[in-house]
């Protein structure tokens, strides 16, 4: 017999597994350091590859003073304060994304609760009727 | 507006059924106008401009995501770019690329808006975009128009310079990239529109989640005014030379056109047709699952009309 109430929720499950289920399912397979581990990881790369973009930007448009002076200044209070910049952006990059994420891991989370109650339910209502 | 209802109704219950197609069309459309804009605006690629060449672009982008369709004009662009100086293209890579980095890594359903906005503004009505993204944004949908202005003044900046550009010598390379940077740098009506875009969506968004009658249009004209008078305004302090009647009139237009797809667009639910398939042990099920409609009932007044018979 076709049970129409299992049907609905096999229905509702299946299009949840096949549309934003699908997101949610990779974030909720991480246990939740792991998931912001790996991303706040990944904005630090990506942070660097901006910042080694912005540095060749500002290097090649003073490229000729940067010539001139090269020989007068202190390069290594010059490297102390790309390193201060490098680390003042990568910690507010970090910081932004680690926000992002933990939000984000949330929500999956909270929405994969729904989704798991709609699973107990399709299985309790399996049982009811294999007793019958 | 009775027919306007049953229109609007029906353009649903046609959406619903004919989902699968109609999107790939519309991404298809998309696809070719935005190529074609880019073609028509910096055609210094001549090989690009062939039809052959952005119908099939086109095509390929109708059955891939929404966002391969602005990776694929972001290519366009730059090898036009480059067509005109290597510099030139630089510039643009490296500021796609940090946008990309720093900003639509976190929210890829934003990216459309880079390519929609400028797009509006080739058109002239960049407002219906803001003013769109005000109605169904978030606040730091702010920061994507930022990003469209952005772009789109860097396209206009080496487009209307374009001859000053080729005509420095191909040794000067640096005095090339700087002119680029320093035109940007330094373009106040960019900065202007910057400022009042962002705050014209901030208030069409605020606004908009009032819980009054009307909050939507009481948004949408807020934004209107607000948008023209920071645009004025802008043009006092900065002398930024925004003339008025294009803006009075692009806004008005885009107001139209908001409040038109406020009423097709925004109102409808249009939710997808699902086509799901399972199993048990004793089935195989292939349920096509199709949204209800819910239209709210509409609520009864009862009149009395008395009249005295004498």
């Amino acid at each position: 017999m076709l049970n129409e109430e299992r049907i609905k929720l096999m229905t509702k499950t299946a299009a949840y597994e096949e549309n934003e289920g699908k997101k949610n399912m990779a974030i909720g397979s991480y246990f939740r350091s792991d998931y912001l581990e790996l991303h706040v990881i990944q904005s630090l790369l990506y942070g660097t590859l901006a910042f080694l973009v912005v540095g060749a930007m500002v290097l090649y448009y003073r490229f000729e003073t940067f010539l001139q002076d090269i020989y007068k200044m202190d390069l290594l209070q010059f490297g102390k304060d790309i390193l201060r910049y490098y680390i003042i952006f990568l910690v507010v990059n970090a910081v932004i994304s680690y926000i992002v994420y933990s939000v984000r891991y949330s929500r999956a989370k909270r929405s994969l609760k729904r989704y798991y109650n709609n699973l107990k339910k399709l299985s309790a209502l399996y049982e009811r009727e294999g007793k019958r | 507006m009775t027919t306007l209802l049953e229109l609007r109704e029906n353009l649903r219950n046609f959406y619903s059924k004919y989902e699968i197609y109609i999107t790939p069309f519309l991404k298809f459309l998309l696809a070719v106008i935005c190529l074609y804009a880019i073609n028509l605006n910096l055609g210094y690629m001549s090989r690009l401009g062939n039809p052959v060449i952005v119908l099939v672009v086109a095509l390929m982008c109708s059955f891939l995501p929404f966002n391969l369709i602005v990776i694929v004009s972001a290519m366009f662009v730059l090898a036009h770019l480059y067509a005109l100086s290597l510099e030139s293209a630089v510039v643009a890579l490296a500021l796609f690329l940090l946008l990309f980095l720093l900003y639509f890594r976190f929210v890829p359903k934003d990216t459309l808006v880079v390519l929609l906005l400028p797009l509006a503004f080739a058109c002239r009505i960049p407002y219906l975009v803001v003013f769109a993204i005000g109605l169904v944004g978030t606040p730091v949908s702010v920061i994507s128009v930022a990003c469209g202005v952005i772009v789109y003044y860097l396209i206009d900046f080496i487009r209307t310079n374009a001859s000053a550009i080729s005509s420095l010598e191909a040794d000067n390379a640096i005095g090339k990239f700087r002119f680029i940077i320093d035109g940007m740098l330094g373009n106040k009506p960019m900065l202007v529109m910057i400022v009042a875009f962002g705050i014209t969506v901030l208030i069409v968004y605020l606004l908009r989640r009032l819980s009054v009658d009307y909050a939507w249009t009481i948004a949408l004209v807020a934004g209107s005014v607000t948008n023209i008078v920071l645009l004025l305004v802008g043009d006092l302090m900065f002398d930024t030379k925004v003339s008025i009647a294009p803006v009075l009139f692009g806004t008005v237009i885009s107001f139209l056109l908001c409040k038109v797809f406020q009423f097709f667009v925004f109102n409808v639910d249009y939710t997808r047709t699902e086509y799901v398939q399972f199993e048990d042990d004793e089935y195989y099920y292939y349920v096509k699952a199709v949204p209800k409609n819910s239209v709210p009932k509409q609520k009864k007044t009862v009149k009395k009309i008395t009249s005295v018979i004498e």
